[in-house]
């Protein structure tokens, strides 16, 4: 009968039994079936190229702040990668349930199915409690199944606002594990911009359409001096009663609404004088 | 990004009825984030003779003063305007005496020669000349640039048409691009005039 070959399965590690290598069994028993280990030189950034490549495949600005009336939170709508854009028109503010939205900022698979996954273990909560659950309870839910994948590869940089029983609410949640609470935030490649924008016009008392301006105002800036960022600007309110869109306008539009062209003087002789000479 | 995309450049010139227009966008940048949006990227070495120079702002500029010196060095020799075939010759010189540290340009030279035949040629960073009869592209944006032009160009076009034409080419081409645009600078050249124009384009 013939022998099968076992030479794949010989141990090619470790010290032989009775020096104190601190292993739990005897390494040289070849009877022991054992793998070789990948020749990995630094553990830590293993596969770390295939998680840099899914990160920087998009720039965006997203923000979102707490002031009297409720939560806003508006986002851009540009996917880009590297140099190319893929698309004007991503959708990056998600409706997790009628009263809660999350930001997508990272991966858009990433961003997408979780926070359909965490729609769903809301809607659970609710069955299950009889009663909603908090922007709280929602984004510790988030934060520790992202906390659970750390080191994996997931891109998700995103922000949880809704209103709860304890009235607004804001958190930002992150793949590497980070979920604070805030007032203002903003995510994104284009959020040093936004935030240039947000913090300058920011008071607590405002009114919904001032609040809906700033921060359409902040995500222009950051169209305008962000390459990555673009598109459209979607902004949309959480109130008691739970979120509204309030705007969604394209970029380019809003620019020379803000800034219109000046007429020069010479081309403003020729549109006078254009009349008499009929 | 490569050093080419570091400040982001989109540049285009067509050739048409006894004329032609050169097109470039307006933006400069350090890598996304965008510091100027009127930046000259299209010089004019005489009359009828214009250079486009895409890549790294700092060597189109230094290039195109380069150029101009040797430009003027050649009226003073030979007393007259440098036809755009030489001219295109000297700029192939130009790059490949730095064949090992090469100018980061990609430039596109556009010109009326003899008879008011329009020229066109681009070339790589270190010189290969690219003649066309049609329309020539370079920068961040060439290959939307190529596709946009390759579908919208026809031959023989008035210089009305044309200027359209290469406005319409580059503000689709660069909307597709994060590192140029913000605005958009086309210049006609005809035997008898010469047109500018910016033009209004999406400032995202």
């Amino acid at each position: 009968m013939m022998k099968p070959d076992m030479s794949a399965l010989e141990t090619h590690f470790g010290a032989p039994a009775g020096e104190d290598c601190g292993l739990l069994f005897d390494v040289d028993d070849s009877s022991m079936p054992a793998m070789e280990f990948p020749n990995c030189p630094n553990f830590d950034r293993f596969q770390a190229k295939t998680k840099d490549m899914v990160k920087n495949k998009r720039g965006t600005t997203t923000l979102a702040f707490i002031f009297d009336r409720g939560v806003i939170v508006a986002a851009d709508s540009r996917a880009s990668m590297g140099g190319y854009i893929s698309s004007q028109t991503v959708r990056k503010i998600i409706e997790i349930n009628p009263y809660m939205l999350g930001t997508m900022a990272g991966g858009a698979a990433d961003c997408q199915f979780w926070h359909r996954n965490l729609g769903t273990k809301c809607r659970l909560h609710e069955l299950a409690n009889k009663r909603r659950i908090s922007v709280t309870g929602a984004s510790k839910l988030l934060a520790n199944i992202l906390y659970s994948y750390r080191g994996m590869g997931l891109s998700i940089g995103t922000m949880i606002a809704g209103w709860d029983e304890k009235g607004p609410g804001l958190y930002y949640v992150d793949s590497e594990g980070a979920r604070l609470k805030g007032n203002r935030f903003s995510v994104g490649s284009g959020s040093l911009y936004a935030y240039g924008i947000l913090d300058e016009g920011y008071r607590f008392k405002m009114s919904i359409e001032e609040a809906g301006e700033l921060a359409r105002r902040a995500i222009y800036h950051a169209t305008f001096r962000d390459g990555a960022s673009g598109g459209c600007v979607s902004v949309y309110h959480v109130g008691p009663d739970g979120w509204t869109k309030l705007s969604g306008d394209d970029v380019g539009e809003l620019h020379f609404q803000y800034y219109p062209v000046q007429k020069t003087p010479v081309e403003q002789e020729m549109v006078d004088a254009s009349p008499s000479t009929a | 990004m490569s050093i080419f995309e570091y400040n982001g450049s989109a540049v285009v010139a067509m050739v048409g009825k006894n004329c032609f227009a050169i097109a470039s966008d307006r933006r400069l940048g350090v890598q996304l984030q965008t510091v100027a949006t009127d930046f000259q990227r299209v010089f004019k070495i005489h009359d009828k003779l214009y250079i486009g120079l895409s890549g790294l702002a700092t060597d189109a500029q230094t290039l195109y003063q380069r150029l101009v010196f040797r430009h003027k060095l050649y009226q003073l020799r030979e007393e007259r305007d440098m036809k755009p075939e030489t001219f295109a010759s000297l700029v192939s010189a130009l790059l490949y005496e730095k064949r090992f540290g090469p100018y980061f340009c990609q430039p596109v030279i556009a010109g009326l020669g003899e008879d008011n035949e329009p020229f066109i040629c681009t070339m790589d960073c270190i010189g290969a000349k690219e003649l066309a009869k049609d329309f020539v592209v370079s920068g961040t944006a060439s290959e939307s640039l190529y596709g946009a032009c390759e579908s919208m160009f026809k031959p023989n076009m008035e210089p009305e048409e044309l200027v359209e034409t290469i406005s319409q080419a580059l503000l689709s081409s660069v909307d597709r691009d994060c590192l140029s645009g913000w605005g958009g600078y086309v210049l006609l050249l005809t035997p008898t005039e010469v047109q500018e124009r910016v033009l209004k384009a999406r400032m995202d």
